[in-house]
């Protein structure tokens, strides 16, 4: 991400000269500032985000039973719990750092699923609080975010009024004002890609978390295997929190592998099943 | 200069040191808390077992043997201390409670019972909780162990007065059976 960073700054620095060094700086902060809002507030935007509602130990103390069977496996303090009413299986965790951690599940999730399975789930909630993963999709939302603005900014230079600084410059080498062109139209795409390859990999870290917490694959693999069969996908009012969620809510068909914020679920079932193979 | 030199590998030795000797007592810590935890679910599970006889016993009138070793071995998790002593009772009273589970399939009166089906519910929890500090405990106690034994915190064990702990090991006679296998 670093790296795309300089190289559309490098890019913008030869294409339009030297007037352009401030919009660096401004673009990051931008996303910096906007991403921090998200990440330091995570738990409270992402219940308004996705219609969750909190509960407490006496709506359902089979469900905290199992949440706190995990903490003590991990070592981890008791996260807030919440619900989103929606009958489609799924779950996520959100929150800045352990002690403001959030899980949620859908109410069609603590139907479908057994005690072992949930557990798995639950375990893989928790592998993400335990592994700050808000932390991380925060700090690639940043570079992508910035990444994005900035391209855009110069694109937009381009259009308006950059020819003065090119008129000056004309004398630079034609190839390299083509290839600096071309890294800042296809800069923001690598930084998208970039980001959902930093999910998934998150994602299968936090499936191998979880069996360190549980010591039992196969509770999380019989739970994908229901999140595989079933088909139904949750009704969510936006696309900017695909990531956090147990199974992707974006149908599989319509994002590309790349672009996908999840590793696809038969991977995942079969490395828990050769972890299964293992004990 | 050379003094600044002689100082700061001074300051740099010290705080070596410090690190080292932190690192020990955090870790002996640690499992100090992760005993307690198994401690805590231990009393719980100690404190659901006369409910739950009570209700077996409200519809399974002639199974007082199996009641008999449930109370006995509650007693023995009760007043054990060491972490042997421990180990062995809460095994013991596992394999009693599959006992007590086992008599409770043959009515199905009882398995029906809503009273029943929540202190099932309640019990299987208690004992995952039980299972799973047991291993967070024994996590802990490898981490110390193999830090008191490795350099270079080895060195300071003595200094710290940390001494190796004792793993938390379940007798448990169905983990000892081996398969037995066919040809």
């Amino acid at each position: 991400m670093g790296v795309l960073v300089w190289l559309v700054a490098l890019a913008a620095l030869t294409y339009f000269g030297q007037s352009t060094t401030a919009i660096v700086p401004l673009a990051v902060g931008i996303a910096l500032v906007s991403v921090w809002g998200s990440y330091y507030g995570s738990d409270k935007l992402v219940l308004t985000m996705t219609g969750a509602k909190l509960i407490q130990e006496s709506d359902n103390p089979k469900l905290f039973g199992l949440i706190q069977e995990i903490t003590i496996a991990s070592g981890l303090p008791m996260p807030k719990v919440a619900i989103v009413i929606d009958s489609a299986p799924n779950a996520f965790a959100t929150g800045r750092n352990q002690d403001h951690a959030l899980i949620a599940f859908t109410t069609g999730i603590l139907d479908v699923m057994d005690r072992d399975q949930l557990q798995g789930v639950i375990a893989h909630e928790l592998a993400h609080v335990a592994n700050r993963d808000t932390l991380v999709s925060a700090v690639a939302a940043t570079t992508a975010g910035a990444i994005a603005i900035l391209s855009d900014m110069l694109m937009r230079m381009m259009w308006f009024g950059g020819g003065r600084d090119r008129d000056r410059n004309s004398n630079g080498n034609p190839l390299l004002l083509v290839f600096s062109l071309l890294i800042l139209i296809l800069a923001p795409i690598a930084a998208v890609l970039l980001k959902s390859a930093i999910s998934r990999k998150r994602e299968s870290l936090a499936d191998a978390t979880a069996v360190a917490f549980t010591r039992n694959p196969a509770g999380l693999r019989s739970a994908l295997e229901v999140l595989e069969r079933d088909s139904t996908v949750v009704h969510q009012k936006s696309n900017s929190i695909a990531h956090i969620w147990i199974e992707s809510p974006l149908d599989a068909k319509a994002v590309s592998k790349m672009f996908s914020t999840h590793p696809p679920i038969a991977e995942r079932i079969a490395v828990l099943k050769a972890m299964e193979s293992l004990n | 200069m050379e003094i600044i030199i002689v100082l700061g590998v001074i300051a740099l030795v010290v705080l070596f040191f410090v690190a080292q000797y932190n690192r020990l007592i955090r870790l002996n810590i640690s499992v100090d808390e992760a005993w307690a935890q198994i401690e805590v679910q231990l009393k719980r599970r100690a404190d659901l077992i006369p409910n739950l006889v009570e209700t077996v016993k409200g519809y399974a009138k002639h199974e007082q043997s199996t009641f008999d070793a449930v109370v006995t071995a509650r007693a023995k998790a009760t007043t054990a201390s060491t972490v042997a002593d421990t180990a062995a009772a809460d095994g013991m009273l596992t394999q009693a409670l599959r006992g007590l589970l086992a008599v409770a399939e043959a009515y199905p009166d009882l398995k029906a019972s809503a009273n029943f089906i929540s202190l099932q519910e309640e019990l299987a929890t208690t004992e995952n909780k039980v299972a799973f500090s047991r291993q967070f405990y024994n996590d802990n106690v490898r981490e110390l162990n193999t830090a008191v034994k490795t350099v270079p915190t080895n060195f300071f064990a003595g200094f710290a007065k940390v001494t190796e702990r004792e793993f938390y090991e379940v007798e448990d006679p169905q983990d000892r059976k081996a398969p037995s296998v066919k040809f």
